[in-house]
Order: structure tokens, then C-alpha cells, then sequence
């Protein structure tokens, strides 16, 4: 890795008394693309709008290139934004939205043209060039976006939930595009979502935010195999989160047993959290387990079932091809690379069994958080 | 029914507009005597009359600059206002709203007679020029600008407030944001609010009336002509008067339908 371009030191930021950003650092290396992730309200777009000058923070430093720019006004600093809803000009077409810039910075127009074309055909819309944004369907018009923040040649993109207003297969596109266009020009892009799939899927480093702190940094596969507290267990993945304790090393205790572990570094006896995967548990007889218990919901979900078992009033979620049917009584096996050990953290026992799950739950959840993200934007 | 309604919208048309239909007709018509209820043939004398007329013509000539500066100032000052209002949280927006709206629903006679004492009164302190063509503009300006405010604040909220920051973002300084991007989108409503700012100044009376001083406008010559002799020379004046009021609310009216549909349609140059 390179030095770093982004610098945020001890960043503080609040609106109306409300504090978003308490003591924030962070550091963005050249030409990586890295995912602020976060359930809504936890600060990621304050993060964004901070590196792109919208926001002045109460305390702390944004650096650049090792050059401080706390007062240096959005329209100076070398980094372009794509926002969520796009913000094209919709007194200009698709041509003039993405010269815009250009002309701004005073190019040759043969020189506009030329690059308008380039990206224009980077983004797959050539031929779209004289037509109005109101025209466009959503992915058209995101493409656009793309295409008007690439035009300025910035050092840094920022993207803000950019494809939140997407059906979910066009979403998927646009995130290998998107991807493609990162790894093409080597711009750092600095990408803001609250959907765990996308991060994981697209970026080199994520940042997992919750209540304006960051509670991991890490590579995808680190921050899903290794999560750092309940928090980040819970939000990336499914994850079935138990009280247990750290007997020695390579011993750890819970659900009532001794399980053999690969963690170690704990001293003796330590209160843990314990994380185990849904996909990492398999279905035995009951009499080859430890752990024996009853199904008591299954949802079939394309690719496996979702199976919800009750262990001692635990509820377990094991996701599995096999199908169980309801009240059947088998056991679990879980071997030592499934088991993750973490530190108790102040999450601990905010997250924990299935007990409370049901389909109908989840999709509340959902909505509730899509209109908490509208809220949000309003404001 | 459908006979019934149809015959009640006949009569409501009728009543509105009888009356100015009678003016448009007797301002053709022909009379030695100035009759105004004898038709005595076609003719256009009372507009030819009308345009020879000295006193007509300045009172012609007040009344186009009042309104062209009144409502020149206003939009500006409208629309700065706007920007300002919509940029506030929403108490504060409330309270402006209602200040703003207030003088709308103010009785003309009691502001038109607040400005012209306030009008002696600063001219008194000034102790300078009195009552006319400056007070009768600044007392414009100040009626009309309600109108722009609520012609502009609706295209300003309906805006992403986004574009104003993307701009911003692609490199325009916030005074070259405001010009390139926010200006176009909240264009119509400008338009929109300098043609009301325009009508409603070139034929305002009551207000005029107290703060004009000596200065003649339209309305009041109008007014002062009756008082001496009725004179079909008014008729033709004052359909002059209503066709001008009538195309200019026309257009305001037409832009705005226009508006939407013009966004998708306009394209830019290559």
C-alpha cells in the first residue's frame, strides 16, 4: 500500500446538539476502494460529506495528499461526489451534465468533446448524448452521474448510496461496472452503504460504523470471518452469538459444553461472546451431538433452507440443503473452525438468538429502515 | 341537468363580463354627443384621440416606468428573499411566511395610507423632495414582492437541494453554483412572479392614489377624467388598459403549464 490520501484525524461533528462523529480516524490509501458501512444514522454519509467539504467539522483535521484542508471549500478539493439521488442538472442533456465540469475548469471544447464521448462509451451510453435527464430510466441517469464525476479526472470518488434507488438486478450490474470502472482509472473510491452484500462484494477495505464510531476496519473475508464484536457479527452475515468463556487456550465454553476452538490469546477463564455461521453448522442424529434440539421454523430461501432450531430455549439459525421439518428432533455439529471467539464489547447481549425471528419481523425491519433513510435524506 | 348547469355557467360569465364587454363596445363607438348609450357606429377616433392626448401619454409614460422598475426590484429582492426563507428551519420559515403573506390580505386603503404618512413623514426628515415618482416605486416594489416571494419559494423547494452542492462539486464557486444551476431551475417561477409583480403594479389605484403626490399614473388619470367629464376617450383607455393585463396574465399562465414539459425538451449545444 501506498501513503495515504485521505486523512481524517479526530474528527468530531454534530447537527443540532446531536453528536454524529465523536474522535473519528481514518485513513484511505491511494487507489483503494474502500465501504463506509453502517445501519442508517450511524454517521457514514457525515463521513463522506466531511472529505467532500459539506460538512465543517466542530474538531479535528482533514488532511489530502498530507496538506491539511479543513478550509479549503468543496468546489477546490480534488475529489468528486456521486449522490444518491444524482443531482443532475435537469436544465442541461445528458452531454452538457457531464461537460459541465470541464467547461467550469475553462477546457477546449474540442477537448470537452472528446472526453465526453470516452466516458459517455466507458459508461455504455453512447448515443445518449443530446437526450434530456428526464428521459433517462434510473440506471441511465446513475450511469451519467458516474460518467460527470469521472469528467473532472478526480483523485478521489466519493459515492453516496449510489445505487440505493436501483431494482435489485440492475443494482447488481452496476456494482461489477462500477468495479470495473474503479480498477480501469485506479481512482480511490470512497463508497457509503448500508447493504453488507455490496460492501463485501465490491470493496478492497471495509469500515463498519455504528453509532458514529468505527467498529472494524478490515478486508471483507477478515471483517465476516473475523468479526470484532457482537455489532459487526450481527450486521454482516447471520450469526448465531452466545455467552461463552474462554476456558484456556483452544478451549472454549458455551450452550452448556466444551468445545475444542482455533482461537487463542485470552487469558484464563474470560467471559467471551462466540460467534458460529449459520452455513458452518451441520445436522447430526441427535445421539452424535452435544448439542440436541427441535426445529421449529423453516423458510425456504432458493439456495438453502433457513432453519430455526430451539436448543434449551436458544434458538439457533442453521442454514442447510438438507430440508428439516418442523419438530423434528436432531442435534448440531459444529467443528472448531466454525467458532469464533470475540471479546465482550458493549454490544454484547444486544445481539443473540433467533428467538424473535419471523419472516414478517424482517421485512418490518426493512421498511422501517428504508423510511428512517428517507428521513434522513430530507433533512 | 347538464341544460341547467350550462346556463348558470352562462350567467356567471355573464356577470363577470358584461360590463367590460359594454366597454370594449363603446369604446368603438361612434357619438358626437359622448353619449354612452347610444350606438352611433363604428370608429377608432376615441383611441386616435387617446394617443394625441399630452396628458394620457405621460400618465402612460409614469405608469410604464413605475411598473418596470416596481416590479424590476421586486423580483430581485423577491427572489433573494426566497432563497433565504426556504434556507430556514421551519419556525422561522412560519413566522416569514406570515409576515410575508400579511400585506396581501392587508386592506389596500389602510397600506396605501401607512406609506404616504410614512412618506411625508421621511420626507419631512429628509426635508427634500416630496411625494411622487420615488415613493410611488418604492410603494410598488412593496406590494408586489409578496407575489414573487410566492411564485419563487414553491420552484426552490421543489429543487434538489443536491444540484446546489453537486455543482459545487464539479468546481463552481456558491455564487457560480447559484447562476449556472439553482438560476435555470427556479427560472419559471421568476418569470412568473415579474409578470404578477407588472400587472398588479400597472393597475394599481388605491395605493398609487396616496403616495403619488402630484404624479399622474393610468389609473389615477383615469379616475380624475371621470370626476371632470365621461368621455368615451376613458373607454378606449381602459380596454387598452385590460387587453394589456389580460395577455400578460395569459403568458404568465401559459408558462407555467409550459414549465415541466420544457425541462425533457430543451437540449443543449454541441
Amino acid at each position: 500500500m501506498t501513503h495515504s490520501i485521505i486523512s481524517l484525524k479526530n474528527i468530531s461533528v454534530s447537527y443540532d446538539g446531536e453528536q454524529v462523529l465523536k474522535g473519528f480516524n481514518l485513513d484511505i490509501h491511494d487507489g483503494e476502494f474502500v465501504t463506509l458501512l453502517g445501519p442508517s444514522g450511524c454517521g457514514k454519509t457525515t463521513v463522506l460529506r466531511t472529505i467532500a467539504g459539506f460538512v465543517t467539522p466542530e474538531a479535528g483535521d482533514v488532511f489530502f495528499n498530507e496538506t491539511k484542508i479543513n478550509d479549503l471549500p468543496p468546489h477546490k478539493r480534488e475529489l468528486n461526489t456521486i449522490f444518491q439521488k444524482y443531482a443532475l442538472f435537469p436544465h442541461l442533456n445528458v452531454y452538457d451534465n457531464i461537460a459541465f465540469g470541464m467547461r467550469i475548469k475553462r477546457k477546449k471544447e474540442s477537448e470537452v468533446k472528446k472526453t465526453v464521448v470516452e466516458l459517455l462509451e466507458l459508461v455504455n451510453l453512447s448515443g445518449y448524448a443530446h437526450r434530456g435527464i428526464a428521459q433517462l430510466s434510473g440506471g441511465q441517469q446513475q450511469r451519467v452521474a458516474i460518467a460527470r464525476a469521472l469528467a473532472n479526472e478526480p483523485k478521489i470518488l466519493l459515492l453516496d448510496e449510489p445505487l440505493g434507488a436501483l431494482d435489485l438486478k440492475l443494482r447488481k450490474d452496476m456494482q461489477v461496472q462500477l468495479k470495473e470502472i474503479q480498477q480501469q482509472t485506479g481512482i480511490t473510491f470512497i463508497f457509503v452503504t448500508h447493504d453488507q452484500e455490496e460492501a463485501l462484494s465490491m470493496s478492497d477495505t471495509v469500515v463498519v460504523m455504528d453509532g458514529g464510531e468505527i467498529q472494524q476496519i478490515g478486508t471483507p473475508i477478515d471483517i465476516y470471518n473475523e468479526p470484532k464484536n457482537a455489532f459487526v457479527a450481527d450486521f454482516i452475515g447471520e450469526s448465531n452469538i452466545l455467552d461463552g468463556l474462554m476456558l484456556e487456550d483452544f478451549k472454549v465454553r458455551f450452550a452448556g459444553h466444551l468445545f475444542p476452538c482455533l482461537d487463542k490469546g485470552f487469558s484464563k477463564n474470560t467471559p467471551v461472546d462466540v460467534v458460529i455461521r449459520p452455513e458452518d453448522i451441520t445436522f447430526v442424529p441427535q445421539d452424535a451431538s452435544h448439542i440436541k434440539g427441535e426445529v421449529t421454523n423453516v423458510t425456504f430461501k432458493g439456495v438453502h433452507y433457513e432453519i430455526i432450531v430451539d436448543v434449551d430455549g436458544f434458538k439457533w439459525m442453521i442454514q442447510s440443503t438438507a430440508y428439516q421439518a418442523i419438530g423434528e428432533k436432531i442435534g448440531l455439529s459444529i467443528l472448531p473452525d466454525a467458532i469464533h471467539v470475540m471479546e465482550k464489547s458493549d454490544y454484547s447481549g444486544t445481539f443473540g438468538d433467533y428467538s424473535t425471528f419471523s419472516d414478517e419481523m424482517e421485512e418490518d425491519m426493512i421498511l422501517e429502515e428504508e423510511a428512517e433513510l428517507e428521513d434522513e435524506n430530507e433533512v | 341537468m347538464k341544460m341547467k348547469s350550462k346556463i348558470y355557467t352562462f350567467f356567471i360569465f355573464l356577470f363577470l363580463y358584461a360590463p367590460i364587454i359594454v366597454l370594449i363596445v363603446y369604446s368603438f363607438n361612434d357619438t358626437v354627443t359622448g353619449s354612452r348609450s347610444v350606438w352611433g357606429g363604428f370608429t377608432l377616433r376615441w383611441y386616435r384621440k387617446l394617443f394625441e392626448d399630452r396628458l394620457i401619454m405621460e400618465a402612460l409614460r409614469n405608469s410604464l416606468i413605475i411598473a418596470f422598475s416596481a416590479s424590476f426590484f421586486a423580483t430581485i429582492l423577491g427572489t433573494i428573499a426566497a432563497i433565504g426563507i426556504n434556507s430556514m428551519k421551519s419556525l422561522g420559515r412560519k413566522i416569514m411566511m406570515n409576515v410575508t403573506n400579511f400585506p396581501m390580505v392587508n386592506p389596500e386603503i389602510v397600506t396605501g395610507v401607512s406609506m404616504m404618512l410614512l412618506f411625508v413623514f421621511a420626507v419631512s426628515l429628509l426635508n427634500g423632495r416630496t411625494l411622487g415618482m420615488g415613493t410611488l416605486i418604492m410603494a410598488h416594489i412593496t406590494f408586489c414582492l409578496p407575489y414573487v416571494i410566492l411564485s419563487v419559494l414553491p420552484k426552490l423547494r421543489q429543487m434538489d437541494p443536491n444540484l446546489y452542492e453537486a455543482a459545487q462539486d464539479l468546481g463552481c464557486s456558491p455564487f457560480k453554483s447559484f447562476w449556472k444551476v439553482v438560476l435555470p431551475q427556479i427560472m419559471s417561477g421568476i418569470i412568473t412572479g415579474a409578470t404578477m409583480a407588472f400587472t398588479l403594479s400597472i393597475d394599481d389605484f388605491v395605493i398609487s392614489y396616496f403616495t403619488s403626490g402630484t404624479t399622474q399614473t393610468l389609473p389615477i388619470y383615469i379616475y380624475s377624467m371621470t370626476r371632470k367629464r365621461i368621455s368615451p376617450e376613458i373607454n378606449a383607455l381602459s380596454t387598452l388598459l385590460f387587453a394589456v393585463v389580460l395577455i400578460l396574465l395569459l403568458f404568465a399562465n401559459f408558462r407555467q403549464k409550459k414549465a415541466p414539459s420544457e425541462k425533457a425538451a430543451k437540449g443543449g449545444e454541441v
